[in-house]
């Protein structure tokens, strides 16, 4: 395999939002043109669709909701990102990409098997979904009569990844507002370095339709874990089509966004080498866990890696895949540091962890999935008329566990929340979120 | 200045030993008994203005009985509640803990003192609990600790490990300066640097016992029963502990089809045996065993069975037990054995 090259993200900041007549990006504001955004959703399995704007400080709440994109291009269509659904899943994805930062397209209504998931555009629930703070291009939806769910399912996915990059493709011509540029994982400069090899470990969870997660446009079940050129996750090679556990999922947006990635770069030559990305499946049986576990920890012993940071997706029983996968790296003498959400019920305490390593000792806490937030009543719904979870309407004020706020508990580390109080190691400054 | 309620049982507010037991909730004016000295020891910032006492019986064992005390505890006007030392006194403490978890319910800020071996300590719930020494005899440095828990609480500072805490501590959910993915890299660090404590998930360690393999057919099977239920014959002949016991016994079954009470007793020290002691078999089952070997349901039933006391027993203890129990039984003619647990 060629030696990776560096990446770029010309990075496009969105300030204000519109729809109109045509598709546009001009100053900082993004409009869209609703005829161009139907085009992407044109499908038998869809009978109609909508859009609307939400944005941070809106009195608006979003629930149902699915997946989330933020807009990427490479060139006019896309030029090869979201490879294996708008194009070949090439080999060698775009490493220049164009990135609408501040917009998310966000598809939000019902699926089977989707839980009800959450997001609040103001008040207290905002600071803790990664979409409290971007404008987002709601698409709302009905399915045509008849059609199979799983259609409906792969329609809205390829429409919202088409009108993601439409929606970059408008921002091509217009000069970056930042370049943001990456050593290639791992980085030939740093190869003689004595700074620790630090790698990312990303479990992707893998249970069917409407729990699954795409790698170059196929699901990644059945999959053996594999290394991933970080280069690759801006181009969106990972896509989400996970829609349960609503705070323990990884959209699409974390992923491209991804935070171990972030923080790993940013530390990158200082104290750190980051030395690479590696994807696994989480299986949905005990024994292809600790297959996928054994395997996992070899291909990281292969590759060099001095530590790695293992995250999952899904609730207690990839708790399972976590432990697992950490207890092997140590058994090679890999230092694995785990992001888990705790389920420590309402008055935090239960047992934290569902299953905890038995060899491995560090890990993040990202919240307690069990803790309850008040919320304030809105103006606007959108997604839905009413929360599932309660059979009330979507816009009354309401009292939630943090579980059901989109993304909350970020198993890939985009929140802040935590549970570690004074009695732990790693400092947090926490301010009471209840 | 902070208005404290101070709870204690019977018996340290001098009303009585067992025979006081059953005595409903009172309260009483001032500090009494313990907590003149816990007053003294907290200083002139806090005052004990009233003393709530009840008999460990009722508070244990009469429905609603918490909610009592709670009415009288409340109509002394508290700013803190404290509640203790209860030491190892499996009533007491059960008490001093739901008192502390109900005030703390009320929005009252609570503390009480009891060993870490007290079976009542998980009623608290998430109310702070610090430790106290095993007996009253401990008394001279429980209440200094507790004081200075007193004083921690009422500055709403939340108890941790360094103050002494036991039992189990809240996890709160807060916000903190740093994304989940950077403090990941910062504990990365860490860890690479060789500190392996470093985690914000401090957990306790948990067995993974892998059950044994079905018994193939039951009716050729000889059966042992082994018991944490503290039963043991009435003179107790081994000296089993009724609290944190450090050994097993093993008695004879052989030619018996009944235990008959008087005869065979529960020194278990973590609930009322009175049931127990009436009718022995309802901790080991010998009757209902007989007659499944008669009708041939089981093969046989073991001539021996194992017993201790499954009372605020160390793990480290419980785990031993286990593993000389299943080695013993392995050597024996048992191929299965039922645990029967209070």
């Amino acid at each position: 395999m060629d030696q990776p090259a560096a990446s770029a993200r010309l990075v496009h900041d969105v300030r204000a939002v519109g729809l109109g007549r045509a598709t546009s990006y001009q100053g900082g504001a993004l409009t869209v043109a609703g005829a161009d955004a139907q085009a992407c959703f044109a499908d038998p399995s869809l009978a109609s669709v909508s859009f609307s704007w939400s944005s941070p400080g809106d009195p608006t709440r979003i629930v149902k909701v699915l997946d989330a994109v933020e807009p990427r291009t490479a060139g006019t269509g896309g030029a090869g990102v979201f490879p294996g659904f708008l194009g070949p899943a090439a080999a060698h994805p775009p490493r220049t990409v164009h990135v609408l930062r501040g917009a998310a397209v966000v598809v939000a209504g019902f699926l089977p098997r989707a839980q009800e998931a959450v997001v609040d555009m103001s008040g207290p629930a905002a600071a803790l979904s990664p979409l409290g703070a971007t404008h987002n291009l709601v698409v709302e939806f009905e399915p045509a009569p008849a059609a199979p769910w799983e259609d409906v399912d792969v329609a809205l996915r390829r429409g919202s990844l088409a009108l993601a990059v439409l929606l970059a493709d408008a921002a091509l011509d217009a000069p970056p507002d930042a370049e943001e540029r990456f050593a290639p994982a791992p980085d030939p400069d740093l190869a003689g370095s004595d700074l620790p090899a630090v790698a990312g470990l990303t479990n992707l969870q893998t249970q069917g339709a409407f729990k699954d997660v795409f790698v170059g446009g196929t699901s990644f079940s059945g999959s053996t874990p594999a290394l991933l050129d970080p280069a690759a996750l801006d181009a969106g090679m990972i896509v989400s089509g996970q829609f349960g556990h609503p705070s323990l999922k990884n959209p699409t947006i974390v992923h491209q966004n991804s935070p171990v990635v972030a923080a790993l770069r940013a530390r990158h030559g200082v104290d750190l080498r980051f030395a690479g990305l590696v994807i696994s499946p989480e299986p949905v049986d005990a024994a292809g866990k600790e297959r996928v576990s054994a395997q996992a920890a070899e291909l990281c012993a292969a590759a060099g890696f001095d530590a790695v940071i293992v995250t999952k997706e899904g609730g207690g029983n990839a708790d399972g895949d976590m432990a697992l996968k950490m207890d092997a790296l140590e058994d090679l003498g890999i230092a694995a540091v785990g992001l888990f959400a705790e389920m420590a019920g309402p008055d935090g305490t239960g047992p934290p962890i569902v299953v905890p390593p038995e060899r491995a000792t560090a890990m993040v806490s990202t919240g307690n999935y069990d803790h309850r937030l008040a919320l304030p009543a809105m103006e606007r719904a959108l997604g839905g008329a009413e929360l599932a979870l309660l059979s009330v309407p979507a816009t009354e004020a309401m009292e939630l566990p943090v579980a059901v706020l989109y993304a909350s508990l970020s198993p890939l580390g985009w929140g802040r929340l935590t549970c570690a109080g004074d009695a732990v190691a790693v400092t947090s400054n926490g301010e009471d979120v209840g | 200045m902070s208005r404290i309620v101070h709870y204690l049982n019977q018996f340290f507010t001098g009303v009585g030993g067992e025979d006081a037991a059953g005595m409903a909730p009172v309260s009483m004016p001032g500090p009494v008994g313990p907590g003149r000295r816990l007053g003294d020891l907290i200083g002139p910032d806090h005052e004990i203005v009233a003393t709530v006492s009840c008999g460990d019986d009722y508070a244990a064992g009469v429905d609603g009985a918490i909610d009592e005390v709670m009415a009288l505890v409340l109509a002394a006007e508290p700013d803190l509640v404290v509640a203790g030392p209860a030491f190892t006194s499996g009533r007491y403490g059960l008490a001093c803990a739901r008192l502390v978890a109900a005030a703390t319910a009320a929005g009252v800020p609570a503390v009480a003192a009891m060993h870490p071996d007290n079976p009542g300590l998980e009623e608290a719930g998430g109310a702070p609990v610090v430790a106290s020494t095993d007996t009253a005899r401990g008394m001279g440095t429980s209440l200094p600790a507790l004081a200075t828990a007193v004083a921690a609480v009422a500055e709403g500072r939340t108890l941790t490990a360094a103050d002494g805490r036991v039992g189990a501590v809240p996890r709160i959910t807060s916000l903190s300066d740093r994304s989940a993915a950077d403090r990941a890299v910062a504990l990365t660090l860490k860890r690479l640097g060789g500190d392996r404590h470093a985690t914000e998930v401090p957990l306790p360690r948990f067995d993974k016992v892998t059950p044994a393999a079905p018994v193939d057919d039951v009716r050729q099977v000889t059966v042992a029963f082994v018991t944490e239920g503290g039963l043991v014959p009435d003179a107790n002949p081994g000296s089993l502990e009724s609290a944190r016991a450090t050994r097993w016994l093993r008695y004879s079954l052989e030619g018996t089809d009944t235990l008959e009470p008087g005869q065979w007793r529960s020194v278990h020290g973590g609930f009322s045996t009175a049931w127990a002691n009436a009718d022995p078999m309802r901790i080991l089952p010998l009757d209902a065993a007989r007659q499944l070997e008669r009708e041939g349901a089981i093969g046989r039933v073991l001539g021996e069975y194992y017993v201790t006391t499954g009372n605020g027993t160390s793990v480290g203890n419980a785990r031993r037990f286990g593993i000389e129990w299943a080695a013993d039984l392995h050597h024996s003619e048992a191929r299965a054995a039922v645990l029967t647990a209070t």
